[in-house]
């Protein structure tokens, strides 16, 4: 490498700039990196994203792939410019219409809108999606997107914060939204300690090998610019982890053998620069590739190599349900349907990789990285590295979207080891690739089932069997395996029932959490296959799954007493949209012949919350001498909202403003554990927990001031005011004697959701809590290509209490977008798809517009009758679309994506004479 | 690395001519620098030509049209004329990428990277367009379709570049058409892409024809037999059944994760149809 560095005069936000530099460096890295400004971002480095979009002479472009002798003399605009003391009005629309979620693609959404805007003040939903194609967002299904940039003001009514006691129902903007949209939000790459060391992993470019390392330390001699060779060796502690530690059997640097392609095995730490320049193969290492195994139903013969012993035939657990006398049922049957279905690893795909920061202080270890879950990446880190996880701090910085990957620790220990070796701060960031080939996937599941229905249209039976490829560790594997047979069902009244759920071993990658564990699978089986008995029943595919529904009282195939269900609420929400669409459906086929469309429903249901395992979440609150109020909110918010639902619920519950409170967020020094964000646990489990400790807030205070639970509390200069009728009582709050936290008040409350364990047939009481939601979709199918366009989403979902309906919406839209990806077109192939270019995940021209339906059947047990949404969402869409492609088109699809080669297959098989 | 921009075709020469380890022509980089960053190539030298009038220059010339080899996408749909005359041409290049890549992706880049899935290239070639190539002896001329020979491999030397593509004079009653079919709304790389360029005579019969396909072999196609298929006919269903045949005879495929063989062949065949009607309407006008 030649040092050739130029100076660079640019005009970067109406300023002039002097970049001296590389001609060949990339825009977005000269201005992260020598300028600071972290508000570019980079997903992928590739020009797939669009993340790093900015304006070069007003026009949009990518900076990932510009490189700086392109924009000598040129002005550049980036998010930093839009905004001075006062947010443009661009970035208020975005705030008032909830477009940002976990803000990271944000900045680059912002950037294209505006070179948009500048041309066309008032653009339509069309032209707005043309221009914001190049950035993709994978939280918010788009649409709230482009109703901001069609809804760009500059008057408008700024939306005024609830009153005391009116929180709860309110659509309150995200509190924590304009750092999201100004561009100082601070995500995992955004912070790198001055003088940190890099971190660059060495990784198996095969799905299975044993290796040997040649002379390390001579390569760190040789090499200029690398200070240091980590590998499992150097690990002082238990060198494995596991987000469920019974179960946990994967090392952060692999020793001697690699089960997975992208497994770690070496760390190269050292500069930056020189790192990501570095030629690496001369890296000392030798592989010696073994068969792999890349088969989950291959795995569990005699063909194939055990790969963990004590694991025989590559079975990690297997989970079941059984009720009645499901083989009688369905020998019985007036009606009876049977299939299959295989569906495919997912990737998570979200837009910001793995990256952090970690450095000693004092006795400490400090890692700040983007999680959703600090209290477990601390158990786990402190595991490896055989540290007293009270010397771990976990600082998550804002997290760019996780959805279920990131409750799994992937660089925290790596960064944990290098700083603890070399006490020097460090810091990594994961390339597209690498975030795509090491971290978790949604399980593919091979599936097989039947299910029977008599005279009546009515349920008597179902089997379920399903093959879950877990990949080489465990991870959540155990979860899918539970959780599955749990769920298989669908909500509808099933008196007998057999359904079992294998995780099963491979060489693939690690299979983890991903918003549905498992059930998203398991419906787009069940829910197509009650389309095809509705059509033996003769009954309409809605009013097959109405007849069915399971209501309050009846039990579930667990043998649960069900209270607060609200499917069938849903269902019939749905009713006057699907009849329209239906009878559209049957007009537009009349007269075209190469374009068809259908309509398909399908239902959710998802427990709350883990299985059967304790999950509490911990919420503090308190109020300081001189009066604020401050809430201790641990839930990480990854974009779904909980700083802003928590908040809601907590100021209802204590009878004060929003916004008077200030949060205090995620950190474990500073925040008592809410567990992980997942399993749609958040606003049920740590919501409840805040109402608990805003009642028992409020309950201090009436005590202190004697007055009863009607009385008003109001916190201004300083003191309480509780006010009843004619009486007014103060407290001022310096004169009381300040306690524990160093507040002068306050509460710490827990909550754990009341669950029993399964029996050796899966009865009892898997969850306290469940959500339910039916969507209908609607889709044209070019019947001559087998292309699937999804033309528009009804959701209905019952929330049991609406917390926030603005947020409710974005959560369901997002949950489309990523069910819609995920039946047409997302399908990781380790090796193959290890980027953006060739793993496609919806652009903002495949999503549809969605219209939600928020239903209230109050929940007995959640907090203000509340119920979880985050993963609900996204398991009734890919059978809808399923089942709207049968409807449309007679495909009838046995396997996940609905590629287009795929569906024109099963045209032609549907047209074939049987 | 080194990097260097010559602002003339001479000094750009030059610096190919004489340069020992591997050198690479920098155009928008939306390749290029992927690749670089991804490993795949790792240029010693790298020749920015941008700054090189003759290959930024988009004009008429001779009743046809004079495209620079770094003529963007974006810019050849601003031009106030092209995209009337040769809308198929325009529509190639207006599918590569988003408008982030556009704005920075190249025709002669989209070309001379060499993938059979170039989105610009099947509509350069139905239009019978040609490329002047500049090197040690000066230019030279060569039709598009002969200038990619295979995957990453074209029939230009290490020491020449693309400096502009010709289009020629479009007859009367003509127009051209270009699909492709990837399984996303956007931004994705064709499973199959289709030009084609019709002539008629004043009775709607085609009088000429030429059908390019992308994506279906190691290299775009030229396929006379498409063309043989309807040249006579005024596009009747007979004519078009031929076509989708030749098209589909012409393919030689491979099964990737964007499509099987057998999918692809048939959607060749679509999508010869659909761009010859296009086409033809717009001929009619
Ligand atoms: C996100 C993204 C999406 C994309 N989508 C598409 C798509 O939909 N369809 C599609 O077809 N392509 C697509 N591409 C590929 C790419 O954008 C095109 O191939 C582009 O046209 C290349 O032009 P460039 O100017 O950026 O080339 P560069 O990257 O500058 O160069 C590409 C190659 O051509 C050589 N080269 C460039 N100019 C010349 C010349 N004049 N003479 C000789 N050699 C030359 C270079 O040395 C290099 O090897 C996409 C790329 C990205 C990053
Ligand atoms: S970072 Fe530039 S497009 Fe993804
Ligand atoms: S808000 Fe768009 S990626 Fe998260």
């Amino acid at each position: 490498m030649t040092a050739q560095s130029v100076e660079f005069s640019v005009t970067i936000n109406a300023r002039p700039t002097k970049i001296l530099a590389h001609p060949g460096k990339r825009l977005s890295d000269a201005l992260r990196t020598d300028l600071g400004l972290i508000g570019t971002k980079v997903g992928c480095d590739a020009g797939d994203c669009g993340a790093c979009t900015v304006l070069i002479d007003g026009e949009p472009q990518c900076a990932c792939l510009t490189p700086l002798s392109h924009v000598a003399d040129r002005e550049i605009a980036t998010v930093e410019g839009l905004s001075a003391d006062q947010l443009a009005p661009v970035q208020e629309a975005f705030l008032r219409h909830g477009a940002a979620q976990c803000g990271i693609c944000t900045p680059g959404m912002l950037m294209a809108a505006t070179a948009l805007l500048a041309n066309n003040p008032s653009p339509t939903p069309d032209q707005a999606e043309e221009a914001l194609s190049g950035v993709l967002c994978r939280c918010t299904g788009y649409r709230k997107i482009i109703a901001a940039v069609c809804d760009v003001r500059d008057q408008h009514e700024k939306r005024l914060m609830p009153s005391a006691g009116h929180a709860v129902g309110a659509p309150v903007e995200r509190l924590d939204g304009r750092q999201k949209v100004d561009g100082t939000e601070i995500f995992g790459a955004d912070y790198r300690p001055s003088d940190a060391l890099y971190v660059h992993v060495i990784r198996s470019p095969y799905h299975a090998a044993q290796f040997k390392f040649g002379d390390l330390a001579e390569f760190v001699e040789s090499t200029p610019g690398v200070e240091a060779v980590f590998t499992a060796d150097d690990i002082q502690g238990e060198n494995v982890f596991g987000v469920i530690p019974p179960f946990a059997d994967q090392p952060a640097l692999a020793k001697d053998q690699a089960r997975f392609m992208g497994e770690a095995v070496a760390l190269v730490v050292g500069d930056q620069d020189f790192l990501t320049a570095m030629d690496l193969a001369p890296f000392p290492v030798v592989w010696t590739e073994i068969e792999a195994n890349l088969d989950p139903l291959v795995a569990q013969t005699d063909k194939a190599p055990d790969i963990h012993s004590g694991r025989p035939n590559n079975v990690l657990i297997t989970g079941n349900v059984k009720t009645g006398d499901p083989a009688a049922a369905l020998s019985k049957a007036a009606h009876i349907v049977r299939g299959e279905m295989t569906t495919s690893f997912v990737e998570h795909a979200y837009i910001e990789p793995e990256a952090g920061s970690a450095w000693v202080d004092g006795e400490a270890l400090v890692i700040q990285a983007c999680t959703q879950a600090p209290y477990m990446d601390r158990a786990d880190t402190a595991r490896v590295l055989g540290l007293d996880p009270e010397k771990i701090r976990i600082i998550p910085t804002a997290t760019g979207g996780g959805f279920g990957s990131k409750i799994d620790v992937s660089i925290q220990p790596l960064l944990g080891l290098v700083a603890l070796k070399t006490g020097r701060p460090c810091h990594i960031v994961y390339t597209r690739s690498e975030s795509m080939a090491s971290t978790t996937k949604r399980h593919p599941g091979i599936m097989r089932a039947s299910i029977g229905a008599d005279t009546n249209g009515k349920i008597v039976g179902m089997h379920f069997d399903g093959d879950f490829d877990t990949g080489a560790y465990a991870s959540w594997g155990p979860t899918v395996a539970n959780r599955v047979p749990v769920h298989a069902s669908g909500p509808y009244k099933t008196p007998n029932y057999l359904a079992q759920a294998r995780a099963v071993h491979t060489n693939g990658p690690v299979s983890g959490a991903f918003r549905g564990f498992g059930v998203p699978q398991a419906a787009s089986l069940q829910e197509t296959l009650y389309d095809e008995l509705a059509e033996k029943c003769g009954i309409d595919p809605l009013e097959f799954r109405r007849i069915n529904a399971l209501q309050d009282g009846d039990t579930s195939v667990c043998g649960q007493e069900m209270q607060g269900v609200g499917i069938r609420e849903c269902l019939d929400a749905l009713v006057p949209h699907w009849n329209a669409a239906k009878l559209a459906a049957v007009e537009f086929n009349r007269s075209s012949t190469t374009i068809k469309r259908g309509v398909g429903v399908a239902s959710c249901w998802y427990g709350c919350g883990n299985t059967s395992l304790s999950n509490p979440s911990t919420i503090r609150l308190g109020i300081t001498a001189d009066g604020r109020l401050l809430l201790h909110q641990g839930a990480v918010d990854i974009g779904q909202g909980s700083n802003t639902v928590i908040p809601q619920i907590c100021a209802d519950a204590l009878g004060l403003p929003l916004d008077q409170f200030e949060l205090i967020g995620a950190d474990t020094a500073l925040t008592p554990d809410c567990g992980k964000t997942s399993a749609s646990r958040q606003t049920f489990v740590t919501g409840k927990a805040a109402m608990l400790a805003g009642q028992e807030l409020r309950r201090k205070i009436l005590r202190m001031s004697n007055m009863s639970s009607d009385a008003v509390i109001t916190l201004q200069d300083g003191k309480l005011t509780v006010a009843e009728q004619s009486t007014t009582r103060e407290i001022k709050l310096d004169d009381l004697p300040s306690g524990e936290h160093g507040y002068v008040l306050h509460a710490e409350e827990t909550y754990d959701p009341p669950t029993t364990p399964l029996d050796e047939n899966g009865q009892g009481k898997p969850y306290a809590v469940y959500g339910y939601g039916a969507q209908m979709a609607e889709v044209e199918v070019d019947i001559k290509l087998g292309a699937v366009k999804v033309t528009n989403i009804v959701a209905a979902h019952d929330l049991g209490r609406v917390i926030n309906p603005l947020l409710a919406e974005g959560q369901i839209e997002g949950g489309i977008a990523q069910g819609l990806g995920m039946a047409l077109m997302e399908e990781y192939v380790p090796g193959r798809t290890a980027n953006l270019h060739d793993y496609l995940i919806p652009t903002i021209g495949d999503m549809p517009p969605v219209q939600s339906i928020l239903i209230e059947k109050t929940d007995p047990e959640g907090p203000m009758g509340a119920k979880g949404l985050g993963e609900h969402v996204l398991i009734p869409t890919a059978p809808a679309i399923l089942n709207g492609i049968r409807h449309a088109s007679g495909a009838k699809l046995t396997k996940l994506p609905a590629l287009p080669h795929r569906v024109l297959r099963a045209i032609q098989e549907a047209k074939a004479p049987k | 690395m080194r990097y260097e921009a010559p602002e003339t075709l001479d000094a750009a020469v030059r610096l190919l001519s004489s340069a020992t380890g591997l050198t690479k022509i920098l155009a928008g980089g939306t390749d290029l620098l992927v690749q670089m960053r991804t490993d795949v190539v790792e240029p010693e030298v790298i020749v920015d030509i941008k700054g090189i009038g003759e290959v930024r220059h988009i004009g008429e010339e001779n009743g046809g049209f004079r495209i620079g080899a770094a003529i963007t996408g974006a810019e050849l749909e601003e031009h106030p004329t092209l995209s009337k005359i040769w809308p198929g041409v325009v529509e190639g290049a207006n599918l590569i990428g988003s408008t982030q890549v556009q704005g920075r992706a190249t025709m002669g880049g989209n070309l001379c990277n060499g993938s059979p899935a170039a989105d610009s290239v099947p509509g350069l070639i139905a239009a019978a367009a040609t490329a002047t190539i500049a090197g040690p002896n000066g230019t030279r001329e060569m039709a598009v379709e002969d200038i990619m020979t295979g995957p990453r491999q074209l029939a230009i030397a290490k020491d020449e570049f693309i400096v502009s593509f010709f289009l020629p004079a479009r007859p009367a009653n003509a127009s051209d058409c270009y699909l492709r079919f990837i399984p996303r709304t956007e931004m994705d790389i064709a499973v199959v892409g289709c030009a084609t360029c019709l002539v008629l005579d004043g009775s709607g019969k085609i009088t000429d024809a030429r059908v390019s396909l992308g994506a279906v072999a190691a290299r775009p196609l030229l396929v006379k037999e498409c063309a043989d298929a309807i040249i006579g006919s005024t596009l009747d269903e007979a004519a078009m059944a031929k076509l989708d045949a030749a098209a589909q005879a012409a393919c030689k495929p491979i099964t990737d994760k964007r499509g099987t063989i057998e999918y692809r062949t048939k959607v060749a065949g679509v999508l010869a149809r659909r761009t010859a009607k296009t086409a033809y309407d717009r001929a009619k006008g």
